[in-house]
């Protein structure tokens, strides 16, 4: 994906506002062409916008539950905006996603009699190591040549969800459970915040925005990464390891991703479910591509996302729409980012 | 650059609208008028409300309460996907002004429980679990007794002595049921096996159809299942010319006109009535419910055109018997797969140790893991 | 395991592997003028959501059929306005489809959950009408099966010895050079899209009203992203995909009947063998010309197109 950084004007309160504003447009837009399939159904958009509002924004539980939806995003559109500016596409965060949520399981159930203080941490590193290594023969092939990393991920995407079956199945359910394993300890939980069902993963996932956003403006690393994505061949003759950053972005993109499993094992749910993410992974790379992968973008792309779904909940209850119908209003949202109406004045990015 | 803008003013205002319309809703929309429900219930279920199965069932029992109790409100749910959704599902109802929460999908039960805790003066009532609390019971019909009934049934209507059964996990319950529907078989017919398929899904349509081609291709006669909806395996089954016995919801009849024997399904309208009402005069107390065939919790449907009166009749004999407390299903002396006794002469199996079954009585085919 | 379960395994194979195959063959064509649809579950679910409903509503299982291929049409030229009028990346165009499919199928198919159909009906071969009910009713198939093969035989022909097949492959492997010979990719390309769409909307619809008789959200379980495994397998030719959906299909009928003979394998790691496969075979030939994909659609993956 060619970078837009390069040749944008600097950074500044113009621009944002202009990004802004086209943002809203947008949104505007495809809030009308939902609001127009809602009437054709016999539904009332008006009534059914107003529920998504004050379910999410309407109230501070509203709120927090969008944060909870939110923070798996951050990270998964984190994995995929790294490799990004490298030129890489990575659309495995959802097998990378899986492998460590099955990591930091292992460790929840195997050493359970641990203080939180020491299996935390434990968890956390698992998880991203069990991401990362996901992510390593997709980086390897491409940095070989032998096969791009879009289909390495997209192939491995589909057997992790099967490898953490059966472990689940085969090792760590018991008769009584269904399709998950028994319920973690409270010392593998990670911590909410102000006892809402926010946890920490939000406050280390907003973290590594931050850290991102400095490392690929402050540090020579960044420099030589959008290096390498602007013009792969003239960094290799200016000496930049290029086949080492590509395997090296793509573990630590793998291992962003495998956070986000680790928090979603550890902090949402509290217990590792066969198939317990529904396209994570592949709706972070949409959140990452509509904000450009821009650390700000991708951190209000991702509230804007998680609005929606969480009102799309509500929608159930008082409209009689199925929850599933919001993945509609999701994608009108990016078919009208994708086709690039008039007032968005975009030059031909990838 | 005017007109670049215009569009994007145009678009600021209308969602600077919205969201001040949205901030100016003060009230939710259920707001109670004057004569209010004197009960609002929400209920969830884990798949779509019309599958001909479990949650058809569970759906058409708690629509019986509104019709006993015209009074009641009842706002449900459908497709809850487990757990996580269930949570938001369930606060989104409390604030809508539920009073009792139905969750009827095996794995809402944790959810349920820990907005239990949340919310004290909400009841919570799950289907099928085992925890309880102040707040919190259960409640469940009594599939082991019918499920041996059926067993009978296919025990003697089968001609080849295989049976085919379809089960989404193996579960402790679902293990329980085989073993039910197996003794059930052998008690009138000692050579009748049970070969057990698993698709490791609730309601996955393409292997529901794959399991039971595979079950018949084996050589069994007489198909049935645990899995959300019996719709395809039955179709299937009656495609090939094979009969089938129903579990979950009587509806399930429809998809075999020619080869149906019978099939139970859970039919908890009367109780989850009786619960409302205590619900509303206030003398709710959690208790762990479990009722069978005789409490009117589990029927039977009806029986299809080819069964021989000589069958009705024993397993209505059998029925009887259970009823009369003639008959414990889970009676010892009970060996295992291996040869090991499992429940021995002159014990019963307990409701709290039927759900943590992991072993197959003997004449079942299939891992139990 | 006895002759009628080995039969059996073949013949869950066919019955499972049709739609994957109709599936394929329609991606091998769109991929092939260099577009990638990673969107196919959404057009599957929708494609067999839409037949369904109209099965049941029409009563007539070919109505459905049809239904199920302009809806698989209509989704894959919403991609193709996407991709080709406004140029818009391909994966995050598909990626869109595919959650819109979600919610459209899931709303289309609502009302239909636990419809009885008129399935299609299934014909024995002849000769074989006389075998007892068991066996017979193992080979006895719908039309769309006995229709699957002369489809992957004319998607062949079609690609390889036509000239619109040939324009096609050219505007997939460099379309600024089939520009100047005087073709019009963007056309072809919808053209392309548009046949990919229904040849996947028959796919849908043999799943939902033929197979499975049913309708549940998300049916589909991971089709969509298996046909475009297998389009990878089977390096963009038709009649390499016809082995590829075989193998595929027959490997989860193979591990049902391993499960009741007692022979413990996970099934779990039994459906990963495909994809692992796949990859091994990518690795493998990875470098050679003749299995490479199509050029443009290789720079979709290398993210410069």
């Amino acid at each position: 994906m060619a970078e837009p950084t390069d040749r944008r004007a600097p950074a500044g309160p113009r621009r944002i506002l202009n990004g802004g504003l086209r943002y809203a447009a947008m949104a505007a837009l495809a809030f009308v062409l939902f609001g127009v399939i809602l009437r054709l159904a016999g539904k009332d958009p008006l009534q059914a916008y107003r529920d998504i509002f004050t379910s999410t924004l309407g109230s501070a539980y509203g709120i927090s539950e969008v944060f909870v939806t939110m923070t798996p995003l951050l990270l998964t559109a984190l994995a995929v905006a790294l490799p990004s500016r490298l030129g890489l596409i990575n659309v495995g965060g959802e097998g990378q996603l899986y492998m460590g949520a099955l990591l930091a399981t292992w460790a929840a159930l195997r050493f359970s009699h641990l203080p939180s203080w020491l299996l935390l941490p434990m968890m956390i590193v698992l998880g991203m190591i069990g991401g990362g290594l996901w992510a390593v023969p997709a980086g390897y092939l491409r940095a070989k040549g032998i096969v791009n990393e879009t289909i390495t991920t997209l192939l491995l995407n589909v057997v992790a969800p099967s490898i953490v079956a059966f472990f689940v199945f085969g090792f760590w359910h018991s008769p009584m459970d269904t399709n998950k394993t028994p319920n973690f300890v409270p010392a593998a939980r990670l911590p909410t915040l102000f006892g809402t069902r926010v946890d920490l993963s939000l406050v280390i996932g907003v973290g590594l925005l931050a850290l991102f956003w400095f490392v690929m403006t402050r540090t020579r690393w960044g420099l030589e990464m959008r290096s390498i994505g602007g013009n792969p061949w003239a960094s290799r003759r200016n000496g930049i390891p290029v086949q080492r950053y590509i395997v090296g972005v793509m573990v630590v993109a793998g291992g962003l991703a495998g956070l986000a499993g680790m928090a979603q094992v550890s902090g949402y749910y509290g217990v590792l479910l066969a198939n317990f993410s529904r396209g994570l992974g592949y709706m972070g790379f949409l959140v990452s591509w509509l904000a450009g992968g821009s650390p700000l973008g991708i951190l209000v792309t991702s509230f804007v996302v998680a609005v929606i779904l969480t009102g799309g909940n509500l929608l159930q209850l008082t409209r009689d729409v199925p929850y599933s119908v919001i993945n509609i209003l999701l994608a009108m949202t990016l078919f009208v980012v994708l086709a690039r109406p008039r007032f968005q004045r975009r030059r031909k990015t990838a | 650059m005017k007109t670049k803008s215009l569009p994007s003013i145009v678009a600021v205002v209308v969602l600077a609208a919205l969201l001040l319309a949205a901030c100016g809703q003060a009230a939710p929309s259920a707001a109670p008028t004057e004569a209010g429900p004197c009960l609002t219930i929400g209920a969830l279920h884990g798949g779509p409300i019309n599958d001909a199965g479990y949650n058809q069932a569970m759906h058409e029992s708690v629509m019986a309460i509104q019709e006993s109790i015209p009074c009641v409100k009842i706002i449900e749910a459908e497709n809850v996907p487990e757990e996580a959704g269930a949570t938001s599902t369930m606060e989104n109802m409390i604030q809508q002004g539920a009073q009792m929460i139905i969750a009827t999908a095996f794995n809402h039960q944790y959810p349920a429980l820990e907005l239990s805790a949340k919310y004290p003066e909400v009841i919570f009532e799950h289907a099928g679990g085992w925890e309880m609390g102040p707040n919190f019971a259960n409640f469940f019909g009594n599939p082991p007794d019918t499920w041996y009934l059926m067993g009978v049934a296919a025990g003697l209507m089968t001609e080849s002595d295989q049976l085919g059964f379809v089960a989404a996990f193996p579960l402790g319950w679902t293990l329980t049921f085989i073993n039910a529907f197996e003794l059930g078989a052998q008690s009138v017919n000692p050579d009748a096996e049970t070969t057990v398929a698993y698709t490791f899904a609730w309601g996955d349509a393409a292997k529901e159809a794959d399991a039971t081609n595979s079950l018949i291709n084996q050589g069994a006669d007489v198909v049935t299942m645990h899995v959300d909806s019996p719709a395809t395996v039955i179709s299937t089954a009656e495609s090939r010319g094979v009969y089938s016995i129903g579990f979950q919801s009587l509806a399930a009849q429809q998809f075999a006109p020619e080869n149906w024997i019978s099939g139970t399904g859970y039919t908890l309208g009367d109780k989850l009535t009786w619960l409302a009402s205590t619900v509303i005069d206030g003398t709710w107390e959690p208790i762990f419910l479990r009722c069978g065939i005789e409490d009117g919790c589990m029927a039977m449907a009806p029986f299809g055109p080819k069964v021989p009166q000589e069958v009705k009749d024993e397993v209505d004999r059998v029925r009887a018997d259970i009823a009369a407390g003639n008959l414990v299903v889970f009676a010892g002396p009970i060996v295992d797969q291996e040869g090991t006794v499992k429940v021995a002469d002159g014990e019963e199996l307990s409701a709290d140790a039927m759900g943590s079954v992991d072993w197959f009585v003997e004449g079942v085919n299939g891992s139990p893991k | 395991m006895t002759p009628l379960a080995l039969l059996g395994v073949i013949s869950s194979a066919i019955f499972s592997g049709t739609s994957l195959l109709y599936t394929t063959l329609g991606e091998i064509v769109g991929e092939r003028s260099g577009i990638v649809n990673l969107g196919l579950e959404g057009v599957l679910l929708v494609s067999a959501a839409s037949g369904f409903a109209a099965s049941a509503v029409s009563g007539n299982p070919y109505v459905g059929v049809l239904v199920a291929m302009l809806a698989g049409g209509l989704m894959n030229l919403v991609l193709g306005y996407l991709v080709v009028t406004r140029k818009a990346n391909q994966l995050a165009s598909g990626l869109a489809l595919m959650f819109f499919g979600f919610g459209l199928s899931a709303w289309i198919g609502r009302a239909y959950v636990g419809a009885k159909i008129v399935g299609l009906p299934r014909l024995s071969l002849p000769g074989l009408s006389n075998l007892p009910i068991l066996y017979g009713s193992l080979l006895s198939f719908d039309p769309l099966i006995y229709l699957v093969l002369p489809t992957a035989v004319l998607v062949w022909w079609v690609l390889f010895r036509t000239r619109w097949g040939l324009s096609l492959r050219a505007v997939g492997e460099a379309p600024d050079t089939a520009f100047a010979a005087g073709r019009n990719p963007g056309r072809i390309r919808y053209r392309a899209l548009l046949v990919g769409g229904l040849l996947a909307g028959v796919g849908a619809a043999h799943l939902s009203i033929a197979y499975a008789m049913n309708w549940t959200e998300y049916m589909t379980a991971g089709r969509g992203f298996i046909a475009i495994a297998l389009v990878i397998f089977s390096k963009w030719h038709p009649l390499r995909a016809i082995v590829g959906a075989l193998l595929f299909s027959g490997a989860v009928a193979f591990q049902l009947l391993l499960q009741s003979s007692g022979i413990q394998v996970s099934p779990f790691l039994l459906n990963t063998v495909p994809y692992l496969l796949t990859l091994l075979v990518l690795i493998g030939w990875g470098g050679r010309r003749k299995y490479a994909a199509p050029a443009s659609l290789g720079r979709v993956y290398q993210g410069t197109e």
